[in-house]
């Protein structure tokens, strides 16, 4: 299967991307604060998430987590997240 | 001694989805988690004025977490595989933990994977060898079109809750009263009616 992927990732698809595949209800892009903390407080998501989260970054980014201790700081937020997705893509 | 009632029973389908509000985890849940849930939660019963240690949760799932056994199994074909949270529902018991968790109930439970035949008795058995104060029922109907093409039934939605406590202020539970349809049908049809959540 061919994947392209674009190399800037804006927070706001970012945000989309995580309400998707997390399945929040009654949540907006609008409503995710960029720096807020996914899991614990902010968000409130959990373990479980954390491996979706995973899942959703190989199906969309074509980013494969091996090691949850390497995903650990960028699942910190939204904006850590789409740091580390845009440095894997140019690593690429 | 006061006998065992049904202080409430509802039925929901998955029409009634397109109405609930249940926050913003309830989009996770697999079918049949989300209509157990909302079948308890149309009961309207307040579990914060009870000892939540003393409400047991008892289940009946007529066909077990089958349809998200295959969802699941189909998702191994996708790219980074199936999806780890609908691995959470591929036990048939898995609606007991999220009714358990949202109103906080610590009490016994049971699950009964097939006909929902021993679901009633057993939970009227909890509350009288005072194991519980108060039992929530509920008996899923959740058939997929996948699932009814495996396990040859028709495909079905359906989800029936009942709350059962020791009391009067109730439909009184009797020994004939041994599955979920009927006790339903009971309690949502005249007098009994305020009972009924719908």
């Amino acid at each position: 299967m061919d994947h392209t992927f674009d190399m800037h990732v804006s927070t706001n698809e970012l945000k989309t991307k995580i309400i998707e595949s997390l399945r929040l209800q009654e949540v907006t892009p609008e409503q995710i604060e960029d720096d807020a903390p996914l899991f614990g407080t902010g968000l409130g998501l959990d373990s479980i998430d954390a491996l979706e989260l995973v899942v959703m970054l190989e199906k969309h980014y074509g980013i494969v987590i091996k090691d949850i201790e390497e995903g650990r700081p960028a699942l910190r937020s939204v904006r850590t997240l789409a740091e580390f997705i845009e440095a894997k893509q140019t690593a690429k | 001694m006061a006998k065992v009632v049904v202080a409430a029973a509802g039925i929901v389908t998955e029409a009634d989805l397109s109405t609930a509000k249940m926050g913003s985890r309830f989009g996770r849940m697999d079918l049949l988690s989300q209509l157990a849930l909302l079948a308890v939660e149309r009961l309207g019963i307040n579990f914060e004025k009870m000892d939540r240690s003393r409400i047991g949760v008892c289940l009946a799932v007529s066909a077990g977490s089958l349809p998200t056994d295959i969802e699941y199994w189909k998702g191994r074909k996708e790219i980074g595989g199936p999806s780890p949270t609908l691995f959470a529902y591929t036990l048939p018991s898995s609606a007991i933990g999220e009714i358990a968790i949202r109103y906080r109930l610590t009490g016994p439970n049971l699950c009964f994977v097939g006909t929902d035949a021993t679901l009633l008795p057993e939970a009227r058995d909890l509350i009288e060898r005072k194991e519980v104060d108060g039992c929530v029922c509920v008996a899923c109907d959740v058939i997929t079109t996948a699932a009814s093409e495996l396990i040859r039934v028709q495909p079905k939605a359906q989800v029936r809750a009942v709350f059962l406590v020791r009391g009067t202020n109730g439909v009184a539970l009797e020994e004939k009263h041994r599955d979920m349809e009927s006790v339903c049908a009971l309690v949502c049809a005249g007098e009994s009616a305020r009972n009924c959540a719908r």
